[in-house]
Order: structure tokens, then sequence, then C-alpha cells
């Protein structure tokens, strides 16, 4: 009895003296609060195709864009292709840390664009975990290059749209993927066996190597290629680019090798005439640059 | 006679954890700015701890909890500055003496021994508790690169205000 009592004695000191010595454990014995992930992509751009990011509320982003000539017309000649470049210009805003809207501008085809990007959800950890994000982006575009068909052309035949959502999830540090089911659809297609409705599933990844630079990839699969009428080959090709992401305070220089040259939704994606196994690759970049407007 | 022990040691018990003081709604001040640019953060949810019988004090934050008014600012602070990803915590643990704290300062993994002036006031039964003080960032190897080094201090001032509460309230 005598020995319970000396136990239970030494064992309530024990106690107290680890109550006294912990007192930094309180510290960390918080309520787990919910985090969002952030950073999944340096760009609200992976390449050609979109990130679940968007700029922040009252940023006004710019991004340039060129796309250079193939290697496989006369490239040296030509510069690396330097010499025969095609730009995008794309101007957007974030109106809320989840709503962006922008416009764009490119020399392919003469197009104009203008997209809503918004961020339905967001992955987080800690309380309240979600495991990826979801942004919801929607483009149309318009073509404004004169038919050289020499018919008539209504207004609506120039449009086209773009409906994507995007899925991301940061695995970690490094590695971040996409997966984005897309519907496009087309006012007028090429040819009579061309569909109006294609679908795609875009794919893409980054990796960083340190904290400014990463690696970056994508490919977008197509539900219906078209062949045309009589044509053994398909007529579209799917997109694929790999590239590096360098970024720099307020800038994000992105630069790329592909096979797409067009740089608006859903051209590069849906109707690139360009294949890679014929040799048809092109050098280029995106730069983006922030500006704060309303802090 | 081991009756009075017993009850003394029970009564000693609470009267310690009586005596620790504690808030999750630390608010913590920060400025590495330069004349070319503003960097200011604060949270307001760092956690502090003070045992009035050691004199133990500690204060943890959160990293990803600091709010800059940009939110490019705040994403390159927790992912090229401090690297959150890794180093989630920044944290002080020591003990307050007589108008100043002294103890291990930890961030971006980065442990160093720091004596800083600190307030500690009791105030209705709280803790008050106001220092303010100045670390090098290359002590705590954050780097900065050459292209914006005339942007960022080298110094950053750091503030901390908290009102701690009787744990056993």
């Amino acid at each position: 009895m005598r020995r319970l009592r000396y136990i239970f004695i030494l064992t309530l000191s024990a106690l107290i003296a680890t109550a006294q010595e912990d007192i930094f454990d309180l510290l960390d014995e918080e309520t787990e609060s919910t985090q969002y992930t952030y950073a999944a992509f340096k760009g609200t751009k992976l390449l050609n195709g979109q990130t679940n990011e968007t700029p922040g509320k009252g940023v006004l982003q710019y991004i340039i864009s060129h796309r250079f000539g193939s290697f496989t017309d006369e490239y040296l000649y030509n510069f690396f292709g330097l010499d025969n470049a095609h730009i995008r210009m794309q101007l957007d805003y974030g109106f809320t840390d989840r709503l962006n809207v922008g416009i764009g501008r490119s020399s392919v085809l003469k197009t104009s664009d203008a997209f809503v990007k918004y961020r339905a959800l967001r992955q987080k950890s800690g309380a309240n975990a979600f495991p990826f994000s979801i942004t919801l982006y929607s483009a149309f575009n318009y073509r404004g290059a004169r038919y050289t068909d020499g018919i008539d052309h209504y207004m609506s035949d120039r449009l086209s749209y773009h409906n994507q959502a995007v899925f991301a999830r940061k695995f970690n540090e490094n590695l971040s993927l996409i997966l984005a089911p897309s519907i496009v659809h087309w006012n007028l297609v090429p040819g009579p066996e061309d569909p109006n409705d294609t679908y795609h599933l875009f794919i893409g990844g980054r990796y960083k190597l340190n904290n400014r630079i990463a690696l970056t990839s994508e490919y977008a699969f197509s539900s219906n290629h078209s062949y045309g009428s009589g044509a053994t080959e398909e007529r579209f090709h799917n997109p694929l680019s790999v590239g590096v992401d360098i970024e720099t305070g307020g800038h994000v220089f992105q630069f790329h090798l592909s096979n797409t040259r067009a740089m608006s939704d859903p051209l590069w994606m849906a109707q690139n005439p360009y294949s890679a196994a014929n040799g048809s690759l092109f050098l280029g970049f995106n730069i983006s640059r922030v500006f704060t407007v309303k802090q | 006679m081991k009756n009075i022990i017993l009850t003394a040691l029970l009564f000693s018990s609470t009267f310690v954890s009586a005596q620790q003081y504690l808030t999750r709604e630390a608010r913590l001040d920060f400025d590495a700015g330069s004349p070319l640019e503003d960097i200011e953060a604060f949270t307001e949810s760092g956690s502090a701890v003070y045992d009035a019988n050691t004199g133990k004090i500690g204060v943890q934050v959160l990293m990803t909890s600091f709010q800059f008014k940009r939110a490019l600012m705040q994403e390159h602070f927790n992912e090229n500055y401090v690297e959150s990803e890794k180093y989630p915590k920044a944290s002080f643990k020591g003990t307050y003496n007589e108008g100043s704290v002294a103890g291990g300062l930890t961030i971006h993994g980065i442990t160093k021994e720091i004596t800083v002036p600190a307030r500690l006031d009791q105030e209705e039964g709280n803790y008050v508790l106001v220092t303010s003080f100045d670390i090098t960032l290359a002590d705590y190897e954050v780097k900065i690169p050459s292209a914006v080094a005339n942007k960022i201090s080298k110094t950053a001032s750091i503030q901390v205000q908290a009102t701690l509460k009787n744990t056993s309230r």
C-alpha cells in the first residue's frame, strides 16, 4: 500500500514536470486551419493551354507571345524561323481572386478572342482539405482574316468557342499536373465531313528544377479528327509542346518548342495543321508581366 | 501526512497550469521594404505561450498566414524566399527576463540565438507581449537574387503584439 502511494505520487509529479517542460507544445496544438495550395503553376497559361491559376484581385496582366517559323522551312535562311514570327497579345484583369477576364489578338488568321476564367474550387489542405483545383475557362474566337473561297460569309461563320474545365493538382512543391476536358464548337468547319463540335482532353504538367525555373509540357487528345474528303492523312494534329518557365519577380518567361503555331483558343488545340512527325516544329515564347492596379 | 502531500501536489499541479498563458491570435508584422518597393505583411493568427512560473515564452507563426497587399508578392514570399512548403513555420522559444527575451529564433529552418528587448505587462489577468526587432535575412539563409537586391532590404523588422490569456480560464 505504501509502495503504491509512492508510485502514485511519483507518477503525478512526473506528470507535473512534463506539463511544465512542454509549454512550447502548446504552440503546436493549434486547431488545424484550412490552407489553400498556392502557386501550382507560375503562369496563368502553361504553354498554350490554361493552368488553374488566375492573377490576384486588382492585377492587370499583359502576355506577349511569339511563335516562329517552322524548322522545315529554310530555317537557317530564316534565322531558325525567327524571321517568320506570329504574335499574340493578351490583356487580362483579375476582378476578384477567382474571376479573370481578358482579351487577345493574334496574327494567325487575324483572330481576336476574349475569355472568362473562374476558379470554382481550390485545392486546400488542413481542415476541409480538397485534393485538387477546378478552374472553368470559356473563350470565344473571332476570325478576322478574309475568306478566299469567294463566298460572302456571315459574321457568325467567323466565330468559334472553347469551353474547358481545368482540373489541377499540386502534388508537391515541384510537381503539378493538369487534366482538362474541353468542348470546342465551330460555327463553320473547313469541310463537309468535319464535325462542328470536337472534344479534347488537355494534359499538362510542370516540374520545378529550382525556385525560379520549371520544365513544362502539354498535349491535347482529340476525339474526332477529320480527314477531309478523299484525304488519307489527318487534317489536324494533336498539339504537343515542351518548354521551360523562368520566373523573375513580376515576369514569367516561357520558352518552348511545339508543333502548333496558333496561339488563340481553340485554333491551337483543335485545328492544328502541323505535325511534329513531318518535322514541323516551332520555337516560341510567352512573356507575362503583371501590374498591381488596385491594392 | 501522506494525504497532505498528495493534496499539496494536486494543488500545485493546478497552480502550475494556472500560470500558463496562451493566444492563437498574436499579431505579427514584418517589413523588408526598401525605398524602391514596399514589402510589408502581417498576420493575426500567430500563437504565443508564456509560463509565468518559469518565464518560458514561445511564439509561433505559419508562414503562409502572412497577408501581403499584393498576391504575387505573397506567392513569391512563400515560394521563393522563405520556402514555406519546406519550412512552414517560424518560431521563437526562449525565456522572458526583465524587459527582454532570449532564446532561439527559427526562420527558414535556421535557428539563431537572439536577445531582444520586449515588454510583457500584466493587464486584467492577461499578459500583453510587445516586441520589435530586426533580423538579418542572410543569417537565416533567405536568398535574394541580385536582380532584386536593391528592392529588398537586407534586414527585416519584425513586430509582435499578443494578448495572452490564462489557459485555465
